[in-house]
């Protein structure tokens, strides 16, 4: 039941799988959907009456389900009451992992997928197809993909979190230099087994100094005896810093801190130069059964009413037409006068591994 | 009189042969052993295959290889990190069956006041999801806890304890185990013969020493098995290892895989694969070890055709010593952790036990659980799995403790089959669950009907124990009467073994029930949408929520749990089943 290999599939089962498709009308076919690339000035009107046939769409997204992914489909739906959305809601490495089940078993259940350490995954696997969505031209140029292969759906910057009672104004770091001082020796944390914890802080500063630079700051910081934060998401990490247990974290998301710190916790972030800017991202797979209704989606969460319902779940938004919420707009690199370093999901691609293995060999 | 107090576990049996047993499987055993197949073999397949292959970057398998077996062993940190999972293993086996047998004693066989409870104690703290569980133990014992703040407060920061710890680790998971060690321990002595205790209080033994050579003899092959399902569950425990001892930088073999594995990328099983393959390969030889030693459990059989119900030993002014055991065990195991959550729940953010907490009340988190529509939407089907899960492991379990423990020919394999999925790790078992469903023909593949089938699977270890613990106990002379009278071996077993054991099936009922509708690994993965369940929505506030919400659901959730098991309990009580 469980093959090793799609190419080991016999002869036999691959012509029965072939008949069965050619049967079924073509629903697994593999080839792409025309209407994905579609620029047409009729391409709304087209993909409203596809959709409306197609009747549904499923989503599997990384978002949290409550307070962002739940109204964002309500309103999908109320505003195409004839396309029933639908989501699952998992991590990125989880949806992949679904998504490269659904495709090799040709049992595709998912129209689009979303998600921050998606995009990589995805692309890696080839799992993935260009499409074509008209949204895209209110987007900067520097988040949108040559290859057509995803489109941004929403900012994350990342900075430390420090616990504003252990951590002095005066004492607060405010470089990347600043944390090797060794009275933060064994108090600080970072999250590991996550693309977007160690990796992505690695990743940064690779991309930002060059590797030699890169290289040197790691070895100082490896003796600065980093614990490492085992299990539990970014958020788990700066609920620990506003309980007291390390009085720093690096890499969390940086508005995290501002929302605990409007209740009143002792936290609060700093934002370093440069800080890392990741994008999540929306895909279309490929063999993809509601190529229409999955198109109106994206259009939709890149849209700015579909950008606005996110910036009000605490999002940063990818249009700068859409601001993010002013209780959080300080955190935003390009407001605060810090430099950002945009780190895509091609470069975690292209410097996951490598980053991996600075932490295998220097942090463990 | 045919019960014997044994002295020792004798190894004197002749060693029946397996492949002459083989030849001769009755019906029985093999359609049982076909159903467990069924249920067992296709995630065992896939950790076999992920184990021996090269993982591709698209989450494919590449060719065949022995890397991940070596990477296992060679790995810098293998030695260390072995040492550290056998202390860690040990440790939190002996932690979790001495608290839970104390508890099953006094309760069981002792007037201790206030022993009644413990159950609804026990079921309480079953109902606290793991991950919740581990939480409140770091808030109370974390560096912000209360715990800390006293110590400093009194004896001055010097003595602050570190969680982060070895000890750490071994007291929280096994204040974890138990209530599991309590309920399964309490099934083995509901049913053991109290006379022989009687006896020995009547010739002026002291109730410790009673116990002491008396009880816990008796129930030792009860008391066995419940130390290798602890230890193998520790074993491959993940948890407790990640939040607390990876942040005091103590690897297990299970953090060490994690750590090398999930950096990066598509996750790679393969070493999660390997791992657990050598696991399974130890657990089969501890079970084989296990069966040898209880090969002379008829020994220790005392439900016989006489009347056995057991009676309770005078602890005289002794007994207020026992309810005082039990509240402190009561208020590790569950008091505590929940007091904890409840107040967490109420604070806009969680920085320890102080003067200024006591000053922000706050109910938010739980407006922002009641606007939750993901987590109603939840609550029926997650209901509905953990019954149907239940429902489904009981039974089967009970018939396959059953003929295992009175040894029809090649019914050995029923328990290994059985207990195999325990060394799964529930990842992996979702995994391999979601590449079967998926590509089944049938509409399986994202129905909650998938979930049931894989926890079915996940759970049949545990419902094994119970019922294998309940059957030990239970004398063939009874079947032995039943069969003489003409009765078949399924009307015997309906009529004579199942009401007999009904107290343990009820309570592996609720068991294999709270711990199904707590699992988060397992489904995650198989569920689509529309067939969400309560367990995947608090993982979904784990990741994205804050402390205090999550406490919050934790709460809830708690409430919902000792509701269902009180009705239950009420039920069953109602009815006399039990």
């Amino acid at each position: 039941m469980i093959r090793t290999d799609a190419g080991r599939l016999s002869r036999s089962t691959a012509f029965a799988l072939l008949t069965a498709c050619a049967v079924a009308g073509g629903v697994c076919a593999q080839t792409s959907d025309p209407i994905l690339l579609y620029e047409g000035p009729d391409r709304e009107q087209r993909l409203l009456e596809g959709a409306r046939k197609e009747g549904q769409v499923v989503i599997y997204s990384a978002m949290i389900v409550n307070q962002a992914l739940r109204p964002l489909l309500d309103s999908f739906n109320k505003k195409y009451p004839g396309v029933r959305a639908s989501y699952w809601r998992g991590d990125s490495e989880d949806i992949a992992a679904k998504l490269a089940a659904e495709s090799r078993a040709r049992n595709l259940g998912v129209d689009v997928v979303e998600g921050t350490g998606v995009g990589e995954l995805v692309i890696q696997g080839g799992l993935v197809q260009p499409f074509f969505t008209p949204e895209i031209k209110s987007i900067p140029e520097n988040l949108r993909d040559p290859r057509q292969l995803w489109v941004p759906t929403r900012l994350s910057y990342f900075s430390i979190a420090y616990n504003t009672r252990l951590v002095p104004p005066d004492r607060v770091p405010k470089t990347f230099e600043d944390l090797l001082d060794p009275q933060w020796k064994g108090k600080i944390s970072w999250r590991i087994g996550s693309s977007s914890g160690t990796p992505l802080f690695i990743t940064n500063l690779r991309m930002a100094w060059g590797e030699d630079k890169a290289m040197a700051y790691f070895r100082k910081l490896a003796d600065q005896k980093i614990v490492n934060f085992g299990s539990g998401s970014a958020r788990t990490l700066v609920d620990r810093v506003v309980a007291g247990e390390y009085p720093i974290a690096l890499n969390i998301f940086a508005h995290h801190p501002i929302i605990s710190a409007a209740k009143g916790a002792p936290v609060n972030s700093q934002l370093m130069n440069p800080v890392a800017t990741t994008t999540a991202t929306a895909a279309i797979p490929k063999g993809v059964r509601r190529p229409h209704a999955a198109l109106l989606l994206v259009d939709f969460i890149i849209s700015k009413e579909g950008q606005e319902l996110l910036s009000k779940a605490d999002y940063f938004p990818v249009r700068p037409d859409v601001a993010p919420r002013a209780e959080l707009a300080s955190v935003v690199p390009t407001k605060a006068g810090v430099r950002e370093n945009l780190v895509l999901p091609e470069h975690l691609g292209k410097y996951g591994d490598s980053s991996e293995k600075i932490y295998q060999d220097l942090f463990r | 009189m045919s019960v014997e107090v044994p002295r020792a576990v004798a190894f004197s049996a002749p060693r029946p042969s397996l492949f002459a047993g083989l030849r001769r499987l009755p019906k029985g055993v093999l359609v049982l052993a076909f159903i467990l197949c069924v249920l067992i073999l296709p995630p065992a397949f896939f950790l076999f295959n992920v184990s021996f292959h090269v993982s591709n970057p698209d989450g494919t398998l590449g060719a065949l290889t022995l890397k991940h077996y070596s990477a296992l062993f060679t790995e810098r940190f293998f030695l260390p990190s072995l040492v550290n999972t056998i202390v860690y293993s040990l440790g939190t086996a002996i932690v979790a069956l001495v608290f839970g047998i104390t508890q099953a004693l006094i309760v069981e066989r002792t007037n201790a006041p206030g022993r009644e409870w413990v159950f609804l104690g026990a079921i309480i703290a079953l109902g606290i999801p793991n991950v919740l569980h581990v939480v409140s133990w770091l808030l109370l014992l974390g560096r912000a806890g209360p715990v800390n703040s006293a110590l400093a407060a009194t004896m001055g920061p010097e003595y602050m304890i570190h969680v982060y710890s070895m000890w750490g680790m071994i007291v929280i998971e096994g204040m974890n185990f138990v209530p599991l060690v309590f309920l399964l321990m309490s099934a083995v002595l509901k049913s053991q013969d109290a006379s022989f205790e009687e006896a020995s209080m009547m010739s002026g033994g002291r109730p410790l020493r009673t116990f002491w050579s008396i009880s816990i003899r008796m129930g030792m092959p009860g008391i066995l098995a419940l130390l290798l399902l602890v230890f193998i569950r520790a074993f491959e425990s993940f948890e407790v290892p990640a939040l607390v001892g990876l942040a005091g930088n103590i690897n297990v073999l299970t953090t060490n895989i994690y750590q090398s594995t999930r950096g990066q990328g598509f996750p790679r099983y393969g070493e999660a694969g390997a791992y657990s393959v050598c696991l399974l390969v130890i657990v089969i030889g501890l079970i084989y070890l296990y069966n040898r030693l209880s090969r002379n459990a008829h020994k220790y059989q005392s439900i016989t055709g006489k009347g056995y119900r057991p009676r309770v030993i005078d602890l005289g002014p002794m007994k207020w010593v026992g309810t005082t055991v039990l509240v402190v065990t009561f208020l590790l195991v569950t008091g505590l952790p929940i007091i904890i959550l409840v107040f967490a729940s109420l604070q806009p953010f969680y920085e320890g036990v102080s003067a200024g907490s006591f000053g922000r009340w706050t109910l938010e988190n739980y407006i922002l659980l009641h606007d939750a529509k993901s987590f109603h939407d939840a609550i029926g089907n997650t209901l509905i799995m953990g019954a149907a899960t239940a429902t489904a492991v009981v039974p089967l379990t009970a018939l396959c403790a059953w003929m295992a423990a009175r040894r029809s020919p090649g019914a050995w394999i029923l328990d290994q089959l059985a207990t195999a999925p325990l060394v799964f790790p529930a990842i992996v078992m979702g995994i391999a669950f979601l590449y079967v469903f998926v590509s089944l023909p049938v509409a399986l593949y994202g129905t909650l009907l998938s979930v049931i089938i894989a926890s079915t699977s996940r759970y049949l270890p545990y419902g094994m124990r119970y019922a294998y613990a309940g059957v030990l106990q239970i004398h063939r002379e009874l079947e032995d009467a039943s069969a003489s009278s003409g009765a078949g071996q399924l009307m015997t077993f309906f009529r004579i073994v199942v009401p007999l054991l009904a107290p343990a099936l009820i309570s592996g009922w609720l068991f294999v029930f709270l711990l199904s509708v707590q699992a988060v690994s397992l489904p995650l993965l198989l569920v689509g949408p529309g067939s969400e369940i309560v367990a995947v929505t608090l993982f979904d506030l784990w990741q994205n929520g804050q402390v205090t919400e999550l406490a919050a659901m934790g709460v809830v959730w708690i409430a919902l749990m000792t509701m269902v098991s009180s009705i239950f309990y009420y039920v069953t009580r109602r009815f006399q089943i039990s």
